[in-house]
């Protein structure tokens, strides 16, 4: 067996021995229920408790509302609960030591790092899928009407963003000391980007548009041919950033 | 064939120079003790050995083949127990060995068979349950397990009973003196009884240097003092050959304990015969005369000040 | 008791997940003793009173070795 596919075994086991997976699919699968609920609920509790006689017109709630709540939980909670759960996945092992025993036996560092990778992907694959999921499905079951558009590319992007972000803290994870830097270094350059933002012509090749834009996608208001300067951006980030993080990691003494 | 050798390795930490041209041959199939005091850079040997860690100069050659830092390939040759093994607490041994196993390249059923086999040797075969309850003694010898998993030429373990309690030393001990014959152990320690106990070979590190090297025989033989133990009929009889003129012009240094005596002969060229020759003179028939060979303790006090 | 009845099918599924999360927290609260931060006293309450954020902090922030 390559030491890749040993390793990524050894990383998903890990993940799901010690609650990474089911942190992810729960909190997730719960996101995913909210979204919708909240949409639908939202404007009724607003009437019950407003006061006696106040008359307000809130609009009738849609599949758009709901998606609204997706946008919004994922990018800030989702995407948080994500960075916190893998905070720890290369510092834990370099503070405790685990992998001096492997890598005497000849397992390569190259390998560590894209095992490590890849169980990441694969875990916020599978817990974007069951939000998506679960949210498409109960708004579908709340709301029967059609505005809303694009809903695979738009969570797409997000999906993209994701991985763009897994990348910065693994790359992150091999220069700092521990898992508190890691979070620090990758809150530091979420900043960045976001300071980035501020100039209007720079949202169309920054990797944040791929989780600003994504109802603007749903509503049609902007076409997702728009955003493929800043998909190829953050594609090509995401690998440079892998590719230091080999390198860094291969001259890190332990 | 040397299994490993050291030569001219330099290594320095900040400007604080740790190993300063160490040379060392380990030969195949020895037990090798590597002794030093605390901080005497044993540990750095090592982790250079393993391609932990990168010298600043000098070249490490296991088996005939050069260690290159990183990813070296040398490491097929070697089992390493680091002196503190961490395990995965979520796993169980035959899981870990499973791992480790995978990583050297075993087909699968090699692999279930040898650690079936290594459990049994370090005592674990029945304990199955997650590594992260275990006791230090456990994960050490757990540790042993997976550094003899690939049958390497060459076992090196740093410090491998420190942190045990006696029962966990000697089972440590006991394993490293089973393999004897199949495979090179190196290891360092800094407590002299266990090299004792079973060692033949033993290196001593002191400054970034070795200052003493050999089998143990030819180091006590090397270090051989005109020493001697005298035990008479009574103290009153020990104490009138002690104080007699005709050994004080031998020049000696005698201690006196209640019936016997330990004199040391100061001139080398002097041979324990003079005193045979001195106590026949006397009419003295002493209870024991025994030449008193150096310990370990004595040697190593000697040559690391 | 009108928005369960209209709603089960969502509200179910959602109760069952935030029981489910809160249980596997309290069971590994309870095996274990060495948590990285904090005591069981104050787990226990954390973990079981505040929905799903209490379990997520339990098993990101408190949750020791095995």
């Amino acid at each position: 067996m390559s030491h890749f596919r040993v390793f990524f075994k050894k990383e998903m086991v890990e993940h799901i021995r010690t609650y990474k997976l089911l942190i992810m699919l729960v909190v997730f699968f719960i996101f995913g229920i909210m979204n919708p609920l909240t949409a639908k609920l939202t404007p009724e509790l607003l009437e019950k408790f407003m006061p006696e006689g106040v008359l307000i017109s809130l609009p009738e709630p849609s599949s758009i509302d709901s998606w609204a709540q997706f946008y919004k939980n994922i990018t800030q909670m989702g995407l948080i609960v994500t960075v916190l759960v893998f905070s720890s996945v290369l510092s834990s092992e370099l503070s405790k030591g685990t992998l001096i025993n492997l890598l005497t036996k000849g397992l390569s560092r190259t390998a560590v790092i894209m095992g490590k990778f890849a169980a990441m992907l694969t875990i916020w694959t599978a817990s974007l899928a069951t939000a998506f999921v679960t949210t498409w499905g109960y708004t579908v079951f709340l709301f029967s009407d059609d505005y809303s558009a694009n809903l695979f590319s738009s969570v797409f992007c997000l999906w993209l963003f994701g991985v763009f972000i897994l990348a910065v803290l693994l790359c992150s994870s091999t220069l700092a000391a521990s898992s508190y830097g890691a979070l620090l270094l990758t809150g530091a350059a979420a900043v960045c980007l976001a300071i980035l933002n501020i100039f209007p012509k720079a949202w169309k090749y920054n990797p944040l548009s791929l989780a600003g834009k994504n109802m603007e996608l749903v509503t049609n208001s902007i076409m997702f041919s728009s955003l493929s300067y800043a998909i190829g951006v953050t594609v090509a980030a995401a690998i440079a950033l892998l590719a230091a993080a080999v390198l860094i990691f291969k001259r890190k003494q332990l | 064939m040397s299994v490993l050798e050291i030569s001219d390795l330099r290594m320095s930490f900040g400007s604080h120079q740790v190993l300063q041209g160490l040379n060392m041959v380990v030969p195949e199939n020895s037990i090798f003790g590597f002794v030093g005091k605390n901080g005497a850079g044993k540990t750095t040997t090592m982790r250079i050995v393993v391609g932990l860690l990168k010298p600043d100069s000098g070249t490490v050659k296991v088996c005939g083949e050069e260690v290159v830092y990183g990813d070296t390939k040398t490491n097929r040759h070697i089992g390493f127990l680091p002196d503190v093994p961490e395990f995965y607490g979520y796993m169980r041994p035959m899981e870990y060995l499973k791992l480790c196993g995978e990583i050297t390249g075993l087909p699968s059923k090699k692999i279930k068979e040898r650690s079936e086999e290594l459990l049994e040797l370090v005592g674990l075969k029945d304990v199955n349950r997650r590594i992260g309850g275990f006791s230090r003694g456990m994960k050490q010898r757990l540790g042993i397990a997976q550094a003899l998993l690939n049958e390497p030429k060459l076992l090196i373990c740093d410090e491998p009973t420190s942190a045990l309690d006696p029962i966990g030393r000697k089972q440590i001990l006991d394993i490293l003196a089973s393999i004897k014959g199949r495979t090179t152990v190196v290891f360092s320690t800094h407590i002299l009884a266990d090299v004792e106990r079973i060692c033949d070979r033993i290196a001593v590190l002191d400054q970034g240097i070795l200052v003493l090297s050999g089998t143990i025989s030819e180091i006590q033989k090397q270090y051989q003092r005109n020493s001697f133990m005298i035990k008479f009929a009574t103290a009153d009889q020990a104490a009138e050959f002690s104080a007699s003129e005709e050994l004080q012009q031998l020049g000696v240094k005698v201690v006196q304990e209640e019936n016997v005596l330990a004199i040391t002969i100061e001139d080398h060229s002097l041979r324990g015969q003079v005193l045979i020759d001195l106590l026949a003179a006397k009419q003295i028939t002493p209870e024991k005369f025994e030449v008193v060979e150096p310990t370990l303790e004595s040697l190593f006090a000697e040559v690391v000040q | 008791m009108d928005v369960f009845k209209e709603y089960w099918p969502i509200l179910l599924p959602l109760i069952i997940a935030e029981v489910a999360l809160m249980l596997a927290a309290l069971r590994h609260v309870l095996k274990h003793r060495n948590y990285r931060f904090g005591t069981r006293a104050f787990w226990i309450p954390v973990v079981v009173f505040i929905q799903i954020i209490g379990p997520i902090a339990y098993f990101i922030f408190g949750r020791g070795e095995d």
